[in-house]
């Protein structure tokens, strides 16, 4: 969301999901989204994704980067890197530039690490639940 | 030539005491015109709709949001449509950048002009801010701002036992990419460029939860000064072309300070232009 001040409206997530909120269908978005409700379907952003630790997710994700405070059950797709917090859990594979997780977080599934420098993916397998 | 719509009620009357400082400062500017009054509710729109037919190419509400709510209403072409605030709320004006009637003179004669969407909510089309909940609430009760100190602390603390007691709305809102259910204690949509000038058209909805007891006071005593506490204690916020607002219960709906109609109710961005007249500092 734009500040008064921010002609361009670049100084925030335009799109913001507060807890106690459900949604459910497409939640689109051509900057940040922050999420501390409930969403089912599918989020895109352009920017950045933040997943509250109230947040709980069951859909696949789409941005620049993420970082995962609250539940994901769903595939995350990154250009830039992915930060599981420790209060993270995220069921589903991740694709991304790197991935950070957070001592108590937990991820569940495979990672791909994939960077711009380096087109061929340099894949680690994840087997059963991993807890940092 | 310039046509100004003067609502000779708007903020109790504060046009009969500015209206020889106002005429006189226009015609010092270069841009004094045609003047018409109006006598009752819907007034400004026929007279814009007049002006129009006459061939004026800039018409100017003078008065509050109301006013200029029913001026955009009777607006058609590339007319373009300038604000001198003398109303109550102003809201449209300041974010326009137009703080007071003399600063609106300059705005007037410097000429920038910036195109905004109008938003159609069912027959209503508006250029600025929809709400409901708690703020709509709250307008009903107050009838006339309080004008001394006393006044002012009053309607605060009275306000503020109708901020603790008013129930939130369970509300279901449609887009065209998701459905979103919400316990809402008020909700706004506003055109984005509103906010951010060189941003898109697009409906900016915003969301509150009930403030916590210590938010309270703040977020009412912003209500009260006419500014929209959402730009800061919005919980959620999301963009959308179309929207379509269910409540439960049914709840009234206000459109630029004026109740227009109740939920449910459908919001849409239209093709349908203003061209406004605006401050430098929002260019």
């Amino acid at each position: 969301m734009a500040r008064r001040d921010d002609a361009l409206g670049v100084g925030g997530a335009d799109t913001m999901i507060g807890s106690g909120v459900v949604v459910n269908g497409k939640l689109h978005s051509e900057g940040d989204i922050i999420i501390d409700g409930t969403v089912k379907g599918e989020i895109k952003a352009s920017g950045h994704v933040t997943v509250g630790v109230n947040a709980e997710i069951s859909a696949p994700i789409k941005a620049e980067s993420a970082q995962i405070a609250g539940r994901v059950e769903g595939n995350i797709t990154t250009v830039g890197e992915t930060a599981i917090a420790s209060t993270g859990h995220v069921a589903g594979d991740i694709i991304s530039a790197g991935l950070a997780i957070e001592s108590g977080g937990v991820f569940v599934g495979s990672s791909q690490i994939k960077t711009t420098r380096n087109p061929l993916p340099e894949t680690s397998e994840e087997s059963g639940p991993v807890k940092s | 030539m310039y046509y100004y719509i003067l609502n000779p009620t708007a903020g109790g009357g504060r046009l009969k005491h500015q209206q020889e400082k106002l005429r006189d400062r226009l015609r010092a500017l270069g841009i004094d015109g045609e003047f018409a009054k109006t006598t009752g509710p819907g007034d400004a729109t026929r007279l814009a709709r007049y002006a129009i037919e006459k061939g004026h190419t800039t018409i100017v509400a003078v008065g509050g949001d109301g006013t200029v709510n029913e001026v955009i209403n009777g607006i058609t072409g590339r007319v373009a449509v300038g604000i001198i605030p003398l109303g109550h709320t102003n809201a449209v004006a300041m974010q326009l950048g137009i703080g007071d009637w003399e600063t609106a003179c300059e705005v007037l004669a410097e000429r920038r002009i910036n195109e905004f969407n109008l938003i159609a909510a069912g027959q209503n089309f508006f250029v600025s801010t929809l709400t409901l909940g708690f703020e709509t609430e709250l307008d009903k009760q107050l009838e006339e701002p309080a004008t001394t100190h006393r006044g002012r602390l009053g309607q605060l603390r009275s306000s503020m036992v109708h901020a603790q007691r008013f129930d939130t709305l369970a509300c279901t809102l449609k887009t065209e990419a998701f459905t979103m259910q919400a316990e809402a204690f008020s909700l706004s949509v506003v055109n984005q460029k509103f906010l951010a000038p060189l941003s898109a058209d697009r409906l900016n909805i915003s969301l509150s939860e009930r403030p916590g007891r210590r938010r309270r006071a703040s977020y009412v005593w912003q209500v009260l000064r006419g500014i929209s506490p959402l730009d800061e204690a919005a919980t959620t916020r999301f963009l959308a072309d179309r929207l379509l607002i269910e409540t439960d219960p049914s709840t009234g709906i206000t459109v630029d300070g004026k109740l227009v109609g109740r939920t449910p109710i459908a919001i849409r961005l239209t093709d349908r232009q203003v061209r406004f007249i605006i401050a430098k500092t929002k260019s």
